[in-house]
């Protein structure tokens, strides 16, 4: 993946080279054509096309902002309402991720939508205590988890 | 039961870099915006101080193996030259050469002594304030 970007980003240097052109347009152009040879040659590498990555990662973004939103309104809809009826709790979230990187974007995004907060870490970093501020069923929650955010990063990594 | 310092250490490691690069920045934007030695010198204590409370400091002290306290008289040292350089030339005491030079790549830059006794600020700030702060976390 950054050895095809460090590629396409050589091709693009080389092409600023051959013109005489040192411009932002002439990079961009260059790099254009650089990714075309990239895609016509794509057989060449071992891991697929970089694009793909980050496309995935595109995706990831947009999966949190919905996140974000969804929950944000849910927030507001807590707080504006004149009784509380919500049950706060912390639960134990098992996840399947292994780097320190994916477990670590896996945490910041939890805490970055509202209803949620990651609280610790465990030892062997694959155990995630969550702080929710309304569980009806901490199962359904971390299914839920489960199926946006860390589906979205194993796809990264699998990309 | 333990926990792991999992997010803020792979967000030091990061961080670090960043802040690092903004300190360099902001030593060098000294003459003409604001900036210069000494807020670059306590922008990399911070960065470094960053790097203490994310891991511990044998390990940090492996990482980067210099003694702080030689580094502030290494910065003080490189202040001082800058004045006596002037003297040697017959000029008064902390005189500052500044000329506009032609440098292949960056064009018209200007080039004075200044830069090197903020250079000598910015390692004294550095060494200071990493001696202070190690000595009173550790027994040394």
């Amino acid at each position: 993946m950054a050895f095809q970007l460090l590629l396409n980003m050589l091709l693009s240097i080389t092409w600023m080279f051959l013109n005489n052109d040192w411009t932002a347009a002439g990079f961009i152009i260059g790099f254009a054509l650089g990714l075309l040879i990239l895609i016509a040659f794509r057989r060449f590498f071992h891991q697929p096309l970089y694009v793909k990555k980050m496309w995935a990662i595109v995706k990831l973004l947009l999966i949190f902002t919905k996140e974000l939103f969804v929950s944000s309104f849910a927030v507001a809809k807590h707080v504006v309402s004149p009784k509380l009826n919500m049950r706060p709790g912390i639960f134990t979230f098992r996840t399947v991720l292994q780097s320190d990187w994916e477990v670590t974007i896996l945490a910041c995004l939890i805490c970055l939508t509202p209803g949620t907060l990651t609280l610790e870490i465990s030892r062997d970093s694959r155990t995630l205590f969550i702080h929710a501020m309304d569980i009806e069923d901490a199962d359904e929650l971390a299914e839920q988890i489960k199926l946006s955010f860390e589906r979205a990063i194993l796809e990264v990594r699998h990309a | 039961m333990k926990f792991s310092d999992l997010i803020l250490q792979t967000a030091a490691k990061v961080l670090v870099f960043i802040i690092m690069t903004f300190s360099i920045y902001i030593l060098f934007a000294g003459h003409h915006n604001p900036g210069g030695g000494f807020i670059g010198g306590l922008i990399t204590a911070s960065a470094l101080m960053l790097l203490y409370i994310a891991f511990d400091a044998e390990t940090i002290q492996e990482i980067i193996p210099v003694d702080f306290k030689i580094i502030g008289a290494i910065g003080v040292l490189m202040a001082l030259l800058t004045g006596i350089s002037a003297v040697v030339v017959d000029s008064a005491f902390l005189t500052q050469v500044y000329k506009y030079v032609d440098l292949p790549l960056l064009g018209k830059t200007g080039i004075g002594t200044a830069l090197v006794f903020d250079l000598g600020v910015y390692l004294a700030v550095v060494g200071t304030t990493m001696t202070i702060i190690r000595s009173i976390s550790e027994d040394m």
